[in-house]
């Protein structure tokens, strides 16, 4: 698992990380009794307090999300598969974040929604056409 | 009195009106600092603005006009040597005692001192920052004098470590790994950083406390996540002729050519600085954060406005 931090951010910081763990569990790039990287190793790498990870760790294992094996290290959860609930803390903030930069550009939710889907479209029928699928869908 | 050191308290560093005067020139002026135990505090100011006499006071190597100031519940100008016995100290020169002998007679030399000194750790470090211990102390350059206080500051593993602008004069590789090795430091035993520097974004996630210093007055001293609350970037939307009132207390305004398109840093609750923007006739397109730098660069131009 590799955990990014967005410095423009204004989650503070213990809460990135702890989105950025269960990010991983739902796209599968973590999975349960997997070791996280020690607290001294996550924030060597991420030039970050070494108390914020640790709040951020203490934060999950209270969720039930992760446990810690005295003298052994942080690991996920056996029964922490991502859940509905997880999976819609993650979708939520994505959806947020979506939200903002569309107030930004001064566009409606009914245009964002309308171009989603246009996009999809396109996915879709990019990947139907099997002969060419690196075809440019504008030519 | 003299006491041992309370290695409990929740305060580790703590100063009470601590005021310094060089002639008419006031270095310090009722300078009432709060480290918190195992806290990443970082001391901001320009030049001459009075950190670097403020650290020196707590190393009791200068004397304060009045006030005290205290490590660990110990008065430093009462208990000199047992408050820097438990300091690692990075002083602001480059200067280093014993300039004829060699790197590696000054780290043996000045290990006998400290009952906790870690040789693993130590030669850990002559390695990660390429320490050159053949050398004479005379011959070393800026970075490389730099390189070996840190060494001397940290291999005894403090539980205070004072560090008046670390990574100045390092090479930027250097920088970055003298910053992984701070926080591994850190992270391997509980210690608390009170550090000095002109570069905060190098200390952006290490940081949890921010002090910054004008003129000899502590003017702020906050949490990082405090800091980063109350100071936000906004964008809005006015009416040409709309103008920021002296209440918004707003800074750096940016307009766009129509007048209309504003970008402002105000320093208030983000809640506060909404309503007050919604009753200046504004509209509020984007609240954004910002980085610890920018957040204390707008703290300092807040406080100098008034």
């Amino acid at each position: 698992m590799l955990v990014n931090l967005d410095p423009n951010d204004v989650r503070p910081l213990y809460l990135q990380i702890m989105d950025e763990v269960r990010r991983a569990l739902v796209i599968g790039t973590l999975h349960e009794n997997d070791p996280l990287p020690s607290v001294r190793e996550l924030s060597s790498q991420l030039l970050i307090n070494p108390r914020t990870v640790s709040q951020a760790y203490q934060e999950l294992e209270r969720e039930g999300v992760i446990f810690v094996r005295r003298g052994h290290g942080t690991f996920v959860s056996p029964d922490s598969r991502p859940d509905e609930e997880q999976r819609r803390a993650l979708r939520q903030g994505v959806a947020r974040r979506v939200l903002l930069e569309t107030r930004r550009n001064g566009i409606s939710v009914d245009e964002l929604m309308e171009s989603i889907l246009e996009l999809v479209a396109r996915e879709d029928s990019l990947a139907s056409a099997s002969e060419s699928p690196y075809q440019d869908a504008e030519s | 009195m003299k006491a041992g050191p309370d290695v409990a308290t929740t305060t580790a560093v703590k100063t009470i009106a601590l005021t310094k005067r060089y002639g008419r020139d006031e270095a310090l002026s009722g300078v009432d600092l709060q480290v918190p135990r195992e806290a990443v505090y970082v001391l901001v100011g320009a030049n001459g603005a009075g950190k670097s006499t403020l650290f020196q006071i707590l190393m009791n190597m200068v004397r304060a006009d009045s006030g005290v100031a205290t490590v660990f519940g110990m008065d430093s100008a009462v208990q000199g040597p047992e408050v820097r016995a438990h300091i690692g100290y990075v002083p602001e020169y480059h200067v280093l005692p014993y300039r004829q002998s060699s790197g590696r007679q000054l780290i043996d030399h000045v290990s006998q001192y400290y009952p906790t000194w870690d040789h693993a750790y130590a030669a850990r470090l002559v390695a990660a920052l390429e320490l050159c211990t053949q050398k004479r102390i005379a011959a070393l350059s800026k970075g490389e004098a730099r390189r070996l206080q840190l060494l001397l500051a940290l291999a005894h593993r403090p539980p205070v470590l004072l560090l008046d602008e670390p990574t100045d004069g390092l090479d930027p590789v250097i920088r970055n790994r003298s910053l992984t090795l701070l926080a591994e430091h850190l992270a391997d035993a509980p210690t608390t950083l009170l550090m000095s520097t002109h570069h905060i974004h190098e200390v952006e996630r290490l940081a949890d406390h921010v002090g910054i210093l004008r003129s000899g007055r502590l003017i702020a001293q906050l949490s990082r996540d405090v800091l980063r609350r109350t100071v936000k970037r906004y964008r809005i939307e006015v009416p040409a002729e709309w103008e920021a009132s002296a209440m918004l207390r707003a800074i750096d305004i940016q307009r766009s050519s129509d007048r209309r398109e504003v970008r402002v840093k105000i320093v208030a609750e983000e809640e506060v600085a909404v309503e007050r923007l919604i009753q200046s006739g504004a509209e509020v397109r984007e609240v954004s954060a910002l980085s610890l730098e920018d957040a204390t660069l707008a703290i300092l131009a807040a406080e100098t406005g008034r």
